[in-house]
């Protein structure tokens, strides 16, 4: 259960950094680092794909319903609830691959874009128009690689923690490029 | 264990979910049965980021000073500039007092039409493509829905959703966003729209009516919607910069600088009380479509369209600048050149309307040497 309640305080911490600091960071392109979306994708990659998809469409209401939110209702929690589902399919290989959360960052951060901006285009939303989208793609994707090693790294050293405490000698699910550190 | 027949079930059932809540809410619109779960996540979350607001703007202050600190010295540099014309415009400007009376009312900021403000500081803003901040004034402070927001410069947006504390400001500049604007001067109204902050012009303004003139440096004000909501009349707006033509488009499309500044708001103030008397009526173009004289503009040689014109039919197709046209205008124009460009076409239809053309012409003519003038939206008795 300390699982759920870490999913929890990781996906709420995010959310609200999101908010009050990283929106307002005054980034050249105009774009911000999504710290949920990584949250969601470090959670999904730790834990597995149940707990991925879960904390996805938990995390994605979040943001349809924090203000200032002013966006249908349910359109990030279907985003990143495929994406946490996606995500956390590729667990297992975390152990073998150390490139393979940048590359997981790095395909959630595109698919998430895309998907939003396909759900958008489907609604008539006028934010979500292809010039803009695709001046927007590039830099949100590098900026969420960039970003993603600090929210990986908190993730998976909170989950250690947490299950050094609760589980002792239980599953292993800390990979062998962080546990080096 | 990681990818079973159950995870595929939850990830069914959720997906099901969170498409039934587009749906709904989408169908739903302002009445959506989903805005309950809005004012929910206001209600909790509002205070939590007012609180870590709290905690995280002055550091975010130390660092803007120091990342903005080459962009402070040019301002700096601007503002004593400034400050030094806007002495000498002052001693003149007490010569003409009467003018700049007219102008205030003009402007609807003054006297008769003072606009009640409630302040309030802006904690957060939307992420992605959403051109959203959330303010920290809520229905506890007489903070409604569709109530307009301003600050000292001018129009910030409007307000979409109320919480206990909190509430959420749609800005001008989203692509939602489209405000009824008027020019200064000639009064020809038309719909401000936004771009978004990436599409580096973030506003533009079309007029309903294609064969007005327009020049860079007017300004734009608010026109002010029916019973005052969401927007309230006479909030400057921007200031032209540039003109596109479209070929054979029958709206024309300026882009326009605003005044505020929306990439560092803080502290905004929200309208809870409009003017008391609409300023804007005397100055109203008459409604119904009159026949338009076509104006021979010496800088447009494509066919100009005098049929009834209709707004928004050019804001999807792509743009393109007349060859002739300057490529940066002047960003504050002489005042000589100013009152000159309601030329005779300008009279011509002035006569034709109903209005007082004299009023036209003086603030015409008052408009341009005090650009920086009293525009602060605030009423003296605040």
């Amino acid at each position: 259960m300390s699982r759920n309640v870490l999913a929890t305080i990781v996906v709420v911490a995010a959310l609200l950094l999101q908010l009050t600091v990283a929106n307002r960071l005054p980034l050249p392109a105009s774009v911000t680092p999504n710290l949920v979306l990584l949250a969601v994708v470090a959670l999904a990659l730790v834990n597995g794909s149940m707990t991925g998809l879960v904390t996805g469409f938990f995390a994605g209401l979040a943001a349809d319903i924090v203000p200032p939110a002013d966006h249908t209702i349910g359109r990030y929690a279907f985003v990143y609830c495929l994406i946490g589902y996606v995500c956390g399919l590729a667990a297992d290989d975390l152990e073998r691959s150390p490139v393979l959360p940048f590359v997981a960052v790095a395909a959630g951060a595109l698919a998430g874009s895309v998907l939003y901006a396909m759900v958008g285009m489907m609604l008539g939303d006028p934010r979500t128009r292809w010039p803009v989208l695709s001046h927007q793609l590039p830099v949100q994707v590098l900026y969420d690689v960039i970003a993603s090693p600090f929210v990986v790294w908190a993730v998976l050293r909170l989950t250690r923690r947490a299950e050094r405490q609760h589980d002792p000698g239980g599953l292993d699910a800390v990979p062998g490029f962080y546990r080096a550190r | 264990m990681n990818d079973t027949r159950r995870t595929r079930a939850v990830l069914g059932v959720l997906l099901l979910i969170s498409l039934a809540m587009i749906t709904v809410d989408y169908r739903g619109g302002e009445h959506s049965p989903l805005r309950g779960l809005r004012s929910f996540g206001e209600a909790i979350f509002g205070p939590i980021e007012d609180a870590a607001a709290a905690v995280i703007t002055p550091v975010g202050h130390a660092l803007d000073t120091i990342i903005g600190s080459p962009d402070a010295h040019r301002r700096v540099d601007r503002l004593e500039r400034e400050n030094q014309r806007l002495r000498q415009q002052l001693r003149a400007q007490q010569i003409d007092k009467s003018r700049a009376e007219q102008l205030h009312r003009l402007l609807g900021t003054a006297g008769l039409g003072g606009y009640r403000i409630v302040a309030a500081q802006v904690i957060s803003a939307g992420e992605g493509v959403e051109e959203t901040v959330t303010i920290d004034a809520g229905s506890g402070d007489g903070v409604r829905t569709d109530m307009t927001v301003i600050t000292g410069d001018g129009l910030v947006g409007r307000v979409t959703q109320v919480g206990p504390a909190t509430s959420t400001v749609l800005l001008a500049t989203d692509a939602a966003s489209s405000v009824g604007g008027r020019l200064e001067g000639s009064g020809e109204i038309g719909v401000v729209r936004g771009t978004g902050r990436r599409s580096g012009s973030p506003l533009t303004f079309e007029l309903l009516d294609s064969t007005v003139e327009i020049k860079p440096g007017q300004r734009i004000v608010s026109f002010g919607s029916q019973g005052n909501r969401p927007y309230v009349p006479g909030v400057p707006i921007g200031t032209v910069i540039r003109i596109e033509r479209t070929p054979g488009s029958l709206t024309r499309t300026a882009i326009v600088r605003p005044f505020t500044h929306f990439t560092a708001l803080d502290v905004v103030g929200v309208v809870v009380a409009p003017p008391k008397k609409n300023p804007r009526d005397a100055v109203l173009p008459p409604a119904p479509p009159k026949p338009v004289t076509p104006t021979p503009s010496p800088s447009n040689p494509g066919p100009s369209n005098p049929g009834p014109s209709t707004p928004g039919a050019a804001a999807s197709a792509p743009t393109r600048r007349a060859p002739d046209e300057p490529s940066a205008a002047p960003r504050a124009m002489p005042s000589g050149e100013e009152s000159a460009s309601a030329g005779p076409s300008r009279r011509r239809r002035s006569a034709t309307s109903t209005e007082s053309p004299r009023t036209r012409r003086t603030l015409t003519s008052t408009e341009a040497p005090r650009r920086r003038g009293p525009r602060t939206p605030h009423s003296p008795g605040d």
